[in-house]
């Protein structure tokens, strides 16, 4: 079975192989030169100075400074991150559809189930090597984009906990990758056909994926606020520990939200026209600053309960395949 | 009497249609068995269920004694050419060769080669860019070198010109009395079929409805021509396959018990042909009227 998967597999694994190979010429040069610019920079100094606390005083402007700058020069290479994005999409459509879908379409599954090998054995080995291939090379775009993405999110704007960021990196890409696979698979069992079996990986891939990154990845776990007063705020939380900040606005003295999706800071003693305390008329006296956030620390969390939900799902789906396949002919 | 292929009552059902249905036959061993029906007769269905590549859902089927769904024991025994031969198209047929190496415990891959150096077939050359003729002859080889005790072949022949038909079942019948396979061959092309079987099983709208050796069944039909005939019986028949009546004369295909003695009737010797065409068009015209849902 190995020689058979092998043979029929050969030309995707080469396919992939160059993939990489380009995809490591483009991202290696770059992660090496913004991590240079990192530390030469001061960038690196500046993070060290914030440490991890969670609060940072507000009055390091020197060092927010240093992280904007660092921003600015390097936030266009991000936008290559839209690669990882669609590649989990990629290896679901040309390496999970065809997989079972393309031998039904050809008739070539009653070539080689007749043989003195039974389905299962060659569903087992056919979903375990392709598995094991794909879980290797997603081990390398996802954990490789960790690093590659390090210092840019230690900056504060592209937060690894940002959701597109979050996305692309770490252990996610894997589940997701595994999942799109999975489902190409077993949409091949239902369909029998190729193309049927690539839509469905594509509606049901994004389907899911905005399903969960909308509605559930902010509620993994309970949010926490952290709030600030309008007038001469002194602490920040850290933007180095990449929080990921749901939804800001500013509360009056009862809780109620007076301002979505903005912030007011004035500095101590300053007056608004007319002799009024900073914001007073508008948003009343005791208005404070208000953030509902997931803490940084929960990042690898949050990323092991994503790919744990995607992992499952994938091995749920490849169970069902199996199952499918005893009853085609 | 040994039997590569038995079945019992055997059924198939795809939601509410009976692919197949109350199919029993015996395959006795080292005959080459025809398998005729018209387009969606249950052919194919009844060819799954034997290789195991389908469950019944009524009755059984035994093939060499076992029942072949998901028995890789049996399957092993089973030389399956499925309908339009396919095989992997990238492959060569050297590389399919090895394949049947990597998925059999038994495996002849020195007649593989043998049969397909005879035929001049490239080796090196992706399967995909023969012909037609010849990616049936590397899919015959390929079953052929399981060194199968039964070989079941889905419409081999139906998309090769009459000439690559005609060597196609003039090798397979020689292979098939080399090894000493059972050989069962479904078609619906008749005229290739008589000179390569001898065993018949006639399949219509999901039913068998003839089977038996080519010989007796020859020998226990006759056309029966005479004045126009009623409905009563005549000694000798046993049951009257197709009636054409003109004004004033008769001709039926009969199954006969004994000679008809009544010299009003005037005997004559079936073909295969013949006899095919006649128990087909007996079970069409009863399905397509109760589709259609009119009355006979």
């Amino acid at each position: 079975m190995i020689w058979l998967v092998w043979r029929q597999h050969r030309k995707q694994a080469l396919f992939v192989s160059i993939g990489l190979v380009l995809i490591a010429a483009l991202m290696i040069p770059t992660g090496l030169t913004m991590r240079s610019a990192f530390v030469d920079n001061g960038v690196a100094a500046c993070v060290r100075l914030l440490g991890d606390a969670e609060l940072v005083p507000i009055n390091i402007r020197s060092c927010q400074g240093v992280l904007d700058d660092f921003n600015n020069q390097f936030q266009s290479l991000a936008t290559v991150g839209v690669l990882f994005f669609v590649l989990p999409l990629l290896v679901g459509l040309f390496l999970g559809a065809p997989l079972v879908a393309r031998e039904l379409e050809h008739g070539t599954h009653r070539l080689v189930w007749t043989q003195s090998v039974s389905r299962r054995h060659w569903a087992l080995a056919k979903f375990g090597l392709v598995g094991a291939a794909t879980l290797a090379v997603a081990c390398v775009y996802g954990l490789g984009m960790s690093w590659w993405m390090a210092p840019l999110s230690q900056t504060g704007q592209f937060s690894r906990f940002n959701v597109y960021v979050f996305d692309m990196q770490g252990l996610v890409p894997i589940g997701y990758t595994l999942f799109a696979v999975a489902l190409g698979v077993f949409a091949g069992t239902i369909w029998h056909k190729v193309l049927p079996a690539m839509a469905v990986v594509l509606v049901g891939f994004l389907g899911l994926r905005f399903a969960l990154t909308i509605l559930a990845r902010p509620n993994y776990l309970p949010a926490e606020t952290f709030s600030y007063p309008v007038q001469g705020p002194t602490h920040a939380l850290n933007p180095t520990l990449g929080n990921w900040v749901l939804s800001v606005g500013v509360r009056n003295s009862s809780g109620e939200l007076v301002q979505a999706n903005g912030t007011v800071e004035c500095p101590v003693g300053a007056q608004g026209p007319g002799g009024q305390p900073c914001g007073g008329g508008l948003l009343g006296p005791d208005a404070y600053n208000w953030q509902l956030y997931q803490p940084g620390s929960r990042y690898w969390l949050f990323q092991g309960i994503e790919s744990g939900i995607f992992i499952v799902l994938a091995a749920l789906l490849l169970f069902l395949a199996i199952r499918r396949i005893r009853h085609i002919a | 009497m040994d039997l590569a292929l038995e079945t019992d009552q055997l059924g198939k059902r795809y939601g509410k249609r009976w692919a197949l249905r109350d199919c029993s036959l015996h395959l006795p061993t080292g005959c080459v068995a025809a398998l005729v029906g018209p387009n969606g007769a249950g052919k194919s269905t009844l060819l799954h269920l034997a290789v195991g590549l389908l469950r019944s859902d009524a009755g059984t089927v035994r093939v060499l004694g076992e029942s072949p769904y998901g028995n890789t024991a049996v399957l092993s025994e089973i030389g399956f050419v499925a309908q339009d031969t396919p095989l992997y198209r990238d492959f060569t047929a050297a590389e399919l060769i090895t394949m049947g190496a990597r998925l059999n415990r038994r495996w002849d891959a020195a007649l593989a080669r043998n049969r397909l150096a005879q035929l001049g077939i490239p080796p090196g050359q992706p399967v995909g860019r023969l012909s037609g003729g010849q990616r049936a002859q590397v899919a015959l080889a390929l079953a052929l070198a399981k060194r199968p005790r039964l070989l079941l072949l889905d419409e081999p022949v139906a998309s090769l010109d009459p000439l690559a038909r005609n060597n196609f079942l003039r090798l397979l019948v020689d292979s098939a009395a080399e090894t000493g396979a059972t050989v069962l061959l479904s078609s619906h092309l008749l005229a290739d079929l008589e000179r390569a079987c001898d065993y018949l099983i006639v399949l219509n709208a999901a039913r068998v409805r003839l089977v038996g050796t080519v010989n007796e069944l020859i020998a226990e039909h006759r056309h029966l021509v005479g004045p126009r005939h009623g409905h009563h019986p005549i000694p000798g028949v046993t049951a009257v396959v197709q009636a054409d009546h003109t004004e004033r004369q008769t001709t039926l295909l009969a199954r006969i018990h004994k000679p008809v003695a009544d010299p009003a009737w005037t005997m004559r010797e079936v073909t295969l042909e013949d006899l095919i065409l006649a128990y087909l068009s007996e079970g069409d015209t009863q399905a397509g009227h109760t589709e259609w849902e009119v009355s006979a």
